[in-house]
């Protein structure tokens, strides 16, 4: 439904990360990846062949089937972009703290 | 008249899995060649002339059928002549034998050397061509995901658009409580049929589940009862919901007699814009527009109605 989402004056950022943890994104890494992206403004997406869903929603992320070892990429845009990416590819290299 | 170009590819394993129930679908030989083997033209072929030795336009790409008359007519053959003839249909996908035959022995080798996966089903060669010509027609329908929760409020389909946290998920709460159901949470499958309608369903590994903040994940049949949701449903309404705080009222409808539309797959599908202030009770405002969206299916527009009046009463007054 593109042509309801307004187009994001800057540029978005993006960066490709891996799933390490061995469950994958299952219902506990999901809620963390939501609530740490709910903490900053920037409009953020994960995407995962083609498919892509909001980094704020539970839900969105748990139908995206992201395996251990898949490749996904991170979308944001937004005045504290980067940040977000920071923090948020950061839980992908800690496995969400999980194994 | 619609291209199917924005179409999913459709791998034979897939075509067994949703077939296996409704045509009666068993593996005869090769199953496991069936994974990532792809059905690349959406159709089925009788292989009926390529089998009598005329293969010029064989039709290849398709899903072959060998129905009662092509088995009788192989059977006609010298053995060996016979083989030959099967190992004609070496580049097809995948070969289907109706009224649940199984594939002769003197064919086997033949096939397991192929490669070509084989399946059975019950049905007789004219109604699996039929239902499967539908299934996989439905199977490669366009789609796209859309990021909205879908409920069915008194027979219309009605998707709720907007950001996350804005209370989608608590509307559709809300109304499974009245009544309605839940299609999907979140994150909506849309395809367009055969029929050219839009249809609605929810990503199959999050299905009638739906995420409350606060709460966390539910099950809503197991809170509600089976009638709480629905599989599939056609898209009748999108509403959209927004933040009145952003202070734009501009594109706000104030009479209902303009009808916004959003294009979904090619079809227009009638859009509704709604502000979000705090102690609205939107539930109400979803169900009145999914009546009043219904109202009009039926041809009477209320807006329209009361402008109409309006003018006849103010002209008298001059």
């Amino acid at each position: 439904m593109s042509d309801s989402t307004p187009t994001p004056a800057s540029t978005p950022l993006t960066r490709d990360v891996t799933v390490l943890n061995r469950y994958g994104i299952h219902a506990r890494p999901a809620a963390l990846l939501v609530k740490t992206a709910s903490r900053f403004k920037a409009e953020i997406f994960i995407e995962k062949n083609g498919v892509k869903v909001n980094a704020k929603s539970i839900m969105g992320l748990l139908t995206i089937e992201g395996n251990h070892g898949a490749r996904l990429r991170l979308h944001a845009s937004g005045a504290d972009a980067a940040e977000a990416l920071d923090t948020l590819a950061q839980l992908f290299e800690q496995r969400f703290f999980e194994d | 008249m619609w291209r199917q170009a924005d179409s999913p590819k459709i791998t034979v394993a897939e075509f067994f899995e949703a077939g296996r129930a409704s045509l009666s679908l068993d593996w005869e030989l090769n199953a496991e060649k069936a994974v990532g083997r792809e059905i690349k033209e959406v159709a089925l072929n009788r292989p009926g002339l390529t089998l009598a030795n005329f293969r010029r336009h064989f039709a290849y790409r398709r899903v072959q059928v060998l129905g009662l008359a092509e088995m009788t007519y192989l059977a006609s053959l010298e053995p060996e002549e016979r083989i030959k003839r099967v190992r004609l249909l070496a580049p097809a996908p995948v070969i289907v034998m109706s009224r649940g035959r199984h594939l002769p022995t003197a064919f086997r080798k033949a096939v397991l050397e192929m490669g070509v996966p084989v399946m059975r089903t019950r049905l007789v060669t004219g109604i699996f061509i039929n239902s499967a010509t539908v299934l996989l027609q439905n199977m490669t329908s366009p789609r796209i995901r859309a990021a909205g929760t879908m409920v069915e409020v008194n027979g219309v389909g009605v998707l709720l658009e907007g950001e996350p946290g804005i209370g989608k998920s608590e509307i559709a709460l809300a109304l499974i409580k009245r009544g309605h159901s839940l299609v999907a949470d979140d994150t909506t499958i849309l395809t367009r049929d055969s029929t050219g309608c839009i249809q609605g369903a929810a990503v199959p590994i999050t299905r009638e589940h739906m995420e409350i903040r606060g709460l966390g994940i539910i099950h809503v049949p197991c809170l509600f009862g089976i009638a709480s949701v629905r599989g599939a449903m056609r898209l009748d309404l999108i509403i959209g919901m927004r933040k009145s705080t952003d202070g734009r009222e501009d594109d706000i409808d104030r009479t209902g007699l303009d009808t916004a539309t959003r294009n979904v797959l090619g079809v227009p599908i009638p859009l509704v814009t709604v502000p979000v202030a705090p102690g609205r009770d939107l539930t109400n405002v979803v169900e009145v527009a999914a009546l009043n969206q219904r109202l009009r299916q039926l041809g009477h527009n209320s807006a329209r109605a009361l402008d109409e009046k309006l003018k006849v009463a103010l002209s008298r007054k001059d």
